[in-house]
């Protein structure tokens, strides 16, 4: 033991004695711990056997480092002067350290580079391997891509939702306009017969009340367009729809059947028993069960 | 191979070094041919002359048996990285590592090392070392990001030579110092290596947060048409998009040899991943005793303080 402990003596210039494992974890059970990333825990104070030789390191740096007057060009290292202090677990504001410390060192290797006439940037004709191969930095693309994608199409199911909802506040707006303005002419209406009742019925045109459906517009067509359409067309001009891919019968009838009794028929006229729709098979099954159903075959 | 430089003995080693970069045959003038004795004296004249500083750093990579995927893809990753290096077999041997590597390394010829430990297929330690004697150091490996990932989206040439970074706090303490410049030797590629590429397109920073030296690898990006040499107003328009990897060293050991020997440095803040570990566990086992003891002691306190009767729990009673 006695050489050993001179050893020991020796190497340690500070008062610290080489410990066992076992007091280090004494001391790490003892000590709160704080979580500082994963899997990775700091001891709150520092553990009190730590070695710390100085001199030591000291004599090595100077072994191992290159002579002092060695052209800046082959060490190319910069130091970044850190303002603040980073918390390490604010992810966003390390990173952007990182980044600004990488960009000051370009830019002061720039400022170099350029003070010595050397290249620096990459020109874009120049072609070399690189470090990511092809293939990846088309999935890399191919990932940026879709994100765009995602983030559009998100950007527009938005919008679509918004637009829907103040077209529907529009419209309910119309509607009470609408019958507002129906209402006021009844109004009207009434006062006026109320007023020629009160004077006896003996006016002339001087007192006819201003009404709106004067004009003779009323009997015009509305100002929708419907090209194709005529009056009687009870289908509302989707029978004549159709061909395409899927030509057969049923598919007519479906077509048909949709444009009489769904959406976007001809308002009005839907149900009108005249010549034309006596004799109207076309939702009919053509040459179906013929017959009586009952009777055996 | 490299012979030991001592600061003291620079200016007496430099023209002795010179000879032997320098070329075998003398010059060749009109007059004639230099001789070497003429070519001495004109370098000994500027002693201070920095040219024949040839940076031969080389480094072997390598790591151990049952390293996990990821670790293994950071470590190909580094080797992509680092033109000078030699990739290495798998080591295997568990007790007498530091001769074991330290043979390697002599064999392939090479100045330094860094070597991957995986160990229960969980922890990465990398040691960094340099190589006849120089100093060695053991990190812990956290936040391992590789280059596959495709949020790294840069790219930038193999070999080409990184421009390196370090935060002003590397300058703050011994350890620190010792560790940029093994840094500096290690990441950074020499300069006329014949795998390296002219320009500078990528940076790498080293950076001290948390004690922990935190490792970025970004690309310089200019948009193209102005990517000449003597580019003006592209600095302003310059961005840096990150291609990877990224891993976070915490230093636990620095060493005065090549993988062993006395202990320079110790970190006070370091918990081994083992030690974690354990005290989770020891945290979760210590749940069901207490349970069982909350129990008891409940127990024992109805016990000594008896309630009184009721006066409505016949109440309800049929």
């Amino acid at each position: 033991m006695g050489p050993r402990s001179k050893d020991l003596s020796l190497l340690q210039v500070e008062n610290n004695v080489e410990d066992d494992a076992d007091d280090v974890i004494d001391d790490a059970s003892e000590e709160e711990e704080s979580e500082s990333e994963q899997e990775d825990v700091k001891l709150m104070e520092p553990s009190k056997t730590a070695i710390y030789n100085r001199e030591g390191l000291v004599e090595k740096l100077e072994d191992i480092s290159w002579p002092e007057n060695v052209d800046w060009m082959h060490k190319l290292c910069l130091d970044i002067d850190q303002e603040k202090e980073v918390d390490v677990n604010d992810d966003l504001a390390r990173e952007l350290a990182f980044y600004t410390q990488a960009l000051e060192g370009t830019r002061l290797a720039f400022d170099k580079f350029q003070s010595m006439g050397l290249p620096f940037l990459r020109p874009p004709d120049y072609y070399a391997e690189m470090v990511k191969t092809d293939a990846h930095m088309q999935k890399v693309k191919g990932k940026l891509l879709a994100q765009k994608r995602q983030i559009e199409e998100a950007e527009e199911r938005r919008k679509a939702r918004e637009a829907k909802r103040i077209a529907k506040e529009v419209q309910a707006e119309k509607l009470k306009e609408r019958a507002k303005q129906k209402k006021q002419e009844i109004e009207e209406v009434k006062k006026w017969r109320k007023q020629r009742q009160q004077s006896g019925f003996k006016d002339g045109k001087d007192s006819m009340p201003d009404l709106g459906f004067e004009d003779g517009k009323a009997f015009e067509r509305s100002s929708k367009k419907r090209p194709g359409v005529s009056p009687g067309d009870r289908s509302g001009g989707k029978a004549k729809q159709g061909g395409g891919k899927g030509n057969n019968k049923n598919k007519k009838n479906r077509e048909f059947r949709d444009s009489k009794f769904g959406f976007g028929g001809k308002k009005g006229m839907k149900k009108q028993n005249t010549a034309e729709t006596t004799n109207d098979f076309r939702a009919f099954n053509k040459g179906g069960a013929a017959g009586n159903k009952k009777r055996k075959r | 191979m490299g012979k030991k430089r001592k600061h003291s003995e620079t200016q007496a080693v430099e023209p002795k070094k010179k000879d032997e970069g320098a070329p075998e045959r003398p010059k060749r003038t009109l007059m004639g041919w230099k001789d070497k004795e003429e070519v001495q004296t004109q370098t000994d004249s500027n002693p201070e002359s920095p040219q024949f500083f040839r940076n031969k750093e080389k480094v072997m990579v390598t790591c151990s048996r049952r390293i996990n995927y990821r670790y293994r893809h950071l470590m190909l990753n580094l080797v992509s990285l680092l033109p000078h290096c030699k990739k290495d077999n798998k080591v295997e041997s568990r007790s007498s590592k530091g001769a074991t590597l330290n043979e390697l390394i002599e064999l392939r010829g090479c100045s330094s090392a860094l070597f991957f430990e995986c160990r229960k297929h969980q922890d990465l330690y990398m040691w960094m070392a340099r190589c006849p004697n120089g100093p060695s150091v053991k990190f812990l490996v956290n936040a391992v990001h590789t280059m596959e990932e495709l949020k790294l989206t840069g790219n930038h040439l193999k070999g080409s030579r990184p421009l390196l970074t370090f935060s002003s706090n590397f300058e703050k303490d011994a350890h620190w110092k010792l560790l940029k410049e093994m840094i500096i030797q290690i990441f950074g590629t020499p300069k006329e290596h014949r795998k390296s590429k002219p320009y500078h397109d990528h940076v790498f920073v080293f950076s001290i947060v948390d004690d922990h030296i935190w490792f970025r690898n970004y690309q310089i990006s200019v948009p193209h048409n102005e990517s000449d040499k003597m580019v003006r107003g592209g600095l302003d328009k310059m961005t840096l998009v990150e291609v990877g990897p990224r891993f976070c060293l915490n230093p636990i050991k620095i060493f005065a040899g090549s993988f062993g020997g006395p202990t320079l440095y110790e970190n006070p803040f370091y918990v081994s991943p083992n030690q974690i570990r354990a005290l989770e566990k020891r945290k979760k086992a210590g749940k069901y005793a207490k349970k069982v003891k909350a129990k008891t002691r409940r127990k024992m306190h109805e016990q000594s303080n008896p309630l009184e009767p009721d006066e409505f729990a016949d109440m309800w009673r049929e």
